[in-house]
């Protein structure tokens, strides 16, 4: 056999697996259809959450889900970014009932238990506030609020983080295929001996074999199952976030939507995010669009409480599908009610291991537990996990961005966003600089992004195409939509990786289409002049339009 | 607190882009009297500096560059193929084409280079050809069918914004359409970190004696044997009067041009300084602001200047310029006019309020109706209120304003701004407005 | 394995007796007090009105450069330069908690207004870069009147 495993999805579970097996010693491919995160993982809220929900139902679960919130915050303290939330309390009538007072104090209480795990996540204690107090922290919140409570949570670049969970696999031996789909999940005599593939950018077709397969595939599973002589039962969900260009606010908003849902407005990075809409979809999860009514539900939710969030520029609508388990069992507890691992020896596929659901938070403990479940199937001793301990690349260092600033001709606030992203490695993309000082030039002044970040990506951070700089360095995702940065990152990565015009050119081109696909339905004021100047200024550059 | 200056004129224009600025100076070369008011450098400053008629559309992908229509034959088949396009709006009017181009080039003839019977192709930094009616000086040596010898590409040594090879490489395959053979070479300005320059401080730093001949000189001493012409990055100075294409060239020994440019763009800024300079040397008053104001004949406030003119030309531009907007609904901010957002034959159809999502297609590069919605108008370029009758009396719009093409990348841009600007503002200029 | 009674219990007994008694004993101060003690300190401060308008000018920045052909800031420091003037409203406007690192960028500024009339969009460009100043050099001195120890 090639491997000892074969895993198949690279978002935060397959990557997170990989990197477990790797480490464990396994002899590891991984199979990735499209890019690192691109899936639910890279399209999800980036919450890393403690489990409050299952605080009712198993406080053991939230304990664990904190204590793994504090262990990616160990593992990769640069890619972490902390949202104190408001949860502000609403009143149909218009003095506040008892029953809305019980309420409120139940709220609190409740939150105020969760303090008690916060300590294993770096949490801040939740506090309430009076209605005075509410406005003071937030101004733009719609008259008549009577007080909050808030709750202190952790984001994430997820896009990074299940990049980075890949990179750190790799470095512990896995092989890593990007533009690889798995096209038949191949078994002889009841057992799986491996996976057919094509590369979708060579055209290439092989085969790999491995006694084990670890289908992380998320929504793709059951038409991959399918294909496969294989049933992976799943309720796939679509949801849909709103980017704002800019931080809205340094605090989340948790609110209901018309319908009744939980919504948030939340910062996410320089940005701050709205979601999410959460409608059953039963079409191809590649052919995912935000649709105008999602687009206004959105808006409408969060300008219920947030009026102005009508004003604000909205840069992007993105997608991604859920995969809620099928049915629950009997008596299962709270954390297996989220994900559940499939044997595929029920229906004559032993050696076959399927992911279903599995949140972003808690991608690491899942991880362990595949890798448990792997190592068992493959009938070698257990070894230790060790995913907890080791730093993701760059986790091991958050240098000071003023620091660097001084040490290297870079700009303060260029060095905290390669902070952010590279942590301890933003120091080897500055020493690019010594060698050649024009790779200081600054790409893109939304996001920050200097040259010698797309050169450094490119190099050691397995990019393919041009899109895969989206996930790696935010390349044409802020709000100017690639105007600066585009052609001339085209023309780093020609050089890096050997591209003809005609490839530069079909490069460019995908990467417009795809921001284009998020663009295309929220095109309003600002954002409108932008598409109007983004496509002025490539159709004249001679780039594709 | 100033107190309101009152001006009187017979045609107001407003918006100083390429179609105000050739309005202005067309109604003023016709004898009117003429005020432009302008709030900001637009879509005109951010364009790559050469000015695109018509790309035809019926052009075969590997014909002879030779085999190129003229504009006008150009913009004729376009207009058959898009009815909604301004050229196909305005009739028989659209054969004042050539006319206009020579206005054009005659009023901005320090920068511009004599229009030819056939488009130049320029390059762009991605290595591709881009026919263009008119160009700047700066820009004309580049001409894929002018070059004598071979196109040296010369990258400058330290400056990112261009990748010499990968145009070169591109370039190379005009080959077998009759382009000359290109190269890439690489030269050194001798301006230290030119890596961290924006375009237009490297421009400026050409600027002062003996930059400029010392990149020549540098092209000079990196040009291959059989080397035509050199095709350097676009930022050959910021003011004309530097004349720094020239000097460049003259110290290199060849002819030199500027690639086509993108955002921003030194030519583009440029093309607007020449534009102004024109409208200070034939006499148009120009005032700086945004206007407010309720049409031809009525007083309208720019800053502290009140101005009443009978014959309004409306060149205000698109979403850039900011003639157009969009906050939930499209709008045209000034007036107040309807703006029609439609493709083909739903035109006239009001889709303004429409969603984003259902104004535009799936494909990015198929036709988008929501970034071709401007103003309807009538062959004689007065905009039409909802019921298709002309909105107001003496009242002509002009440029990008205009619906029914995408003006920043369909390649048209800057030639229906200089012909719908010619044509409104000779109308403007007669008393009574039109014929 | 905790039943649905068993937790509503639990939860009874936290809001009945434990909540109050936390209640009683912890960090003196208002929920606000607290709230801030939390996150001010890491730069997340609360977003005035003054801050949101100057972020919905911001907003309609195209990043078309325009402005920087009027600006002397540009000339500052070689930095500075690279990142050029609209970063100001693109990159520091954004995340105030970012903000105290543009200090030196934003005091470079002239305040000559050679740009504002340069921008196709009408981006208050000078107003907006004093606000941040004054803001950031505001919440500079801030630590030595808030700081608790
Ligand atoms: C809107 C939304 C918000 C969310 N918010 C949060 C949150 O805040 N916090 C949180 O913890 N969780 C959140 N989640 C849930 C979380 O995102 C997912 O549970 C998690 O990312 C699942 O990761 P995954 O690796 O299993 O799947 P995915 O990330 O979907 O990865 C599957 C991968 O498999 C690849 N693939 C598919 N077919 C093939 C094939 N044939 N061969 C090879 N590769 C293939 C895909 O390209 C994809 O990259 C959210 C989900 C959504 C949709
Ligand atoms: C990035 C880019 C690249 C391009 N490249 C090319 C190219 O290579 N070739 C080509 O042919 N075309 C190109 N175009 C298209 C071309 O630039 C435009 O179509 C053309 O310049 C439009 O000219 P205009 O005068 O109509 O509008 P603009 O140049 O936008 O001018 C509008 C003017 O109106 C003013 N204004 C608006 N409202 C008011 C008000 N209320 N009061 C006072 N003034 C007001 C604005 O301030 C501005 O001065 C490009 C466009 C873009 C955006
Ligand atoms: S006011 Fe400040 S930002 Fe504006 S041009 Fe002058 S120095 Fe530059
Ligand atoms: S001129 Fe205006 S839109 Fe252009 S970069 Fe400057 S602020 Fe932004």
């Amino acid at each position: 056999m090639d491997y000892d495993v074969i895993i198949l999805g690279g978002g935060a579970n397959g990557t997170g697996t990989a990197r477990d097996c790797a480490m464990r010693g396994l002899r590891v491919l991984l199979l990735e259809k499209a890019d690192f995160g691109v899936g639910a993982s890279g399209n999800s809220s980036g919450m890393i959450h403690g489990g409050i929900r299952y605080m009712l139902s198993d406080r053991h679960v939230t304990a664990l889900a904190c204590r793994d919130s504090g262990y990616i915050q160990r593992i990769a303290p640069h890619l972490l970014f902390r949202i104190p939330f408001l949860m502000p309390f609403t009143t149909r009538a218009a003095g506040a009932t008892l029953r809305d007072r019980a309420a409120w104090y139940a709220t609190e209480v409740y939150v105020g238990t969760y303090d008690l795990f916060q300590p294993l996540k770096r949490g801040k204690p939740s506090t309430r506030l009076s209605a005075d107090e509410l406005y003071r922290l937030e101004p733009g919140l719609r008259p008549g609020l009577r007080g909050a409570v808030t709750l202190d949570e952790w984001g994430i670049d997820a896009f990074r983080l299940c990049a980075l969970n890949a990179l750190s696999a790799r470095a512990h031996g896995a092989e890593l295929r990007t533009w690889t789909a798995a096209r038949e999940i191949l078994a002889e005599g009841g057992r799986v001996r491996g996976v057919r593939f094509r590369d979708a950018l060579t055209g290439e077709e092989g085969e790999a074999r491995a006694p084990v397969v670890f289908n992380a595939t998320g929504a793709w599973s059951p038409a991959l199952a399918r294909r496969s002589g294989a049933a992976v039962p799943m309720r796939p969900g679509k949801g849909v976030h709103l980017t704002l260009d800019r931080r809205y606010s340094n605090y989340g908003v948790i609110l209901s939507a018309v319908d009744g849902r939980q919504m948030f407005v939340m910062p996410h990075e320089s940005e701050s995010i709205v979601g999410t809409t959460d409608d059953d979809y039963y079409g191809d999860p590649d052919d995912l669009e935000a649709t105008n009514d999602e687009v206004e539900y959105l808006v409408e939710g969060a300008a219920s409480l947030l009026p102005g969030v009508r004003n604000a520029r909205i840069t992007r609508a993105w997608c991604g599908l859920r995969t809620t388990i099928y049915a629950y069992g009997p008596n299962e507890d709270a954390l297996s009610r989220e994900h559940q691992l499939h044997d595929g020896a029920a229906y004559g596929r032993a050696g076959l291991l399927s992911l279903v659901g599995g949140k972003l938070a808690s991608y690491r403990a899942q991880a362990e537990e595949a890798t448990d479940r792997i190592v068992a199937l493959l009938g070698r001793a257990p070894v230790p996990c060790r995913t907890h301990e080791e730093p993701l690349p760059g986790g091991d260092e958050v240098p000071d961005p003023a620091a660097l600033a001084r040490a290297h001709p870079v700009a303060a606030p260029v060095a905290a966003r390669l902070v952010y992203r590279h942590g301890g490695r933003a120091r080897e993309i500055l020493r690019l600089l010594e060698e050649d000082p024009r790779l200081g030039l600054v790409l893109c002044r939304d996001e920050g992004i200097l040259a010698a970040e797309v050169v450094h990506c490119v190099r050691h951070e397995q990019v393919r195409r041009l899109q895969d700089l989206r996930r790696r360095c935010r390349l044409a995702v802020g709000a100017c939509a690639g105007l600066d940065c585009a052609r001339v990152a085209a023309q780093l990565a020609a050089r890096e990786l050997g591209w003809s015009p005609e490839q530069v050119r079909a490069e460019l081109a995908d990467l417009l289409d795809a921001g284009w696909r998020e663009r295309r339905p929220i095109l309003d004021g600002a954002q409108l002049v932008q598409e109007e100047l983004v496509r002025g200024a490539h159709a004249a550059a001679g780039a594709p339009w | 607190m100033v107190s309101p200056r009152a001006v009187a004129a017979d045609v107001l224009v407003v918006g100083g882009g390429m179609a105000g600025a050739i309005a202005a100076l067309a109604a003023r070369e016709a004898g009117a009297r003429v005020v432009l008011a302008r709030r900001a450098p637009g879509a005109t400053a951010l364009s790559s500096g050469a000015i695109g008629v018509a790309p035809d559309p019926l052009a075969l992908p590997g014909e002879p560059l030779r085999a190129a229509r003229e504009p006008l034959e150009a913009a004729r088949r376009l207009a058959r193929l898009r009815p909604d396009h301004p050229y196909a709006v305005l009739g028989e009017r659209l054969g004042a084409l050539p006319e206009a181009l020579a206005f054009a080039a005659r009023v901005l003839a320090p920068l511009l280079a004599p229009p030819l019977e056939r488009p130049r192709f320029l390059a762009t930094p991605f290595g591709t050809a881009v026919p263009a009616a008119l160009c700047q000086r700066s820009q004309a040596a580049g001409d894929l069918l002018a070059v004598d010898g071979a196109l040296v590409v010369a990258g400058l040594r330290g400056h990112l914004g261009l990748d010499a090879a990968l145009a070169a490489a591109g370039l190379e395959r005009y080959r077998a359409r009759g382009g000359p053979r290109a190269f890439a070479v690489e030269v050194d300005p001798g301006l230290g970190e030119v890596g961290l320059f924006r375009p237009h401080e490297l421009a400026r730093a050409l600027e002062p004696p003996g930059a400029a001949e010392a990149l020549g000189r540098a092209i000079r001493a990196a040009l291959p044997a059989g080397a035509g012409a050199a095709l350097v990055p676009p930022v050959l100075g910021l003011r004309p009067e530097a004349r720094v294409p020239e000097r460049v060239a003259a110290a290199a020994g060849i002819p030199v041009a500027e690639l086509l440019a993108d955002v921003p763009s030194v030519p583009g800024v440029r093309l607007q300084a020449a534009l102004e300079a024109a409208l200070a040397a034939a006499g148009v008053e120009v005032v700086q602001g945004a206007l407010q104001g309720a049409g031809p004949g009525k007083p309208a406030m720019v800053g502290a200047d009140e101005i009443t003119a009978p014959r309004w030309v409306l060149a205000t531009g698109r979403f850039v310029g900011g003639g157009v907007v969009r906050r939930g609904t499209l709008r045209e901010p000034v007036l107040g006019l309807p703006v029609q957002a439609a493709e083909g034959r739903e035109a006239g159809v009001d889709l303004a309020a429409r969603p984003a999502a259902s104004l535009t297609g799936a494909a990015r590069s198929g036709p988008q109706p929501l970034l071709s919605a401007g103003l309807r108008v009538d062959a004689l370029l007065r905009p039409l209120d909802g019921r298709g009758r002309p909105a107001a009396d003496g009242l002509f719009a002009a440029g990008a304003v205009l619906g029914g093409h995408e003006q920043a990348s369909d390649g048209t841009g800057l030639g229906v701004a200089i012909l719908t600007g010619y044509l409104a503002g000779r109308a403007a200029a007669r008393p009574g407005g039109g014929e | 394995m905790a039943t649905r009674a068993g937790a509503l219990s639990y939860l009874a007994w936290r809001a009945l007796v434990a909540h109050p008694l936390r209640r009683l004993f912890r960090r003196r101060g208002t929920g606000l007090e607290r709230f801030r003690a939390a996150y001010v300190a890491e730069g997340l401060g609360p977003t005035t009105p003054e801050d949101r308008a100057i972020g919905e000018a911001a907003s309609a920045c195209v990043a078309c450069g325009l402005c920087e052909l009027g600006c002397e800031l540009a000339v500052a420091a070689p930095a500075v330069r690279a990142l050029g003037l609209h970063a100001a409203f693109r990159l520091y406007s954004r995340s105030v908690a970012e903000l105290p690192l543009a200090t030196s960028a934003l005091a470079a500024c002239a305040g000559c207004d050679g740009c504002d009339a340069l921008c196709p969009t009408g981006v208050p460009i000078s107003r907006i870069v004093r606000h941040l100043r004054a803001k950031v050099l505001g919440e500079g001195a801030a630590p030595a009147q808030g700081d608790r120890g």
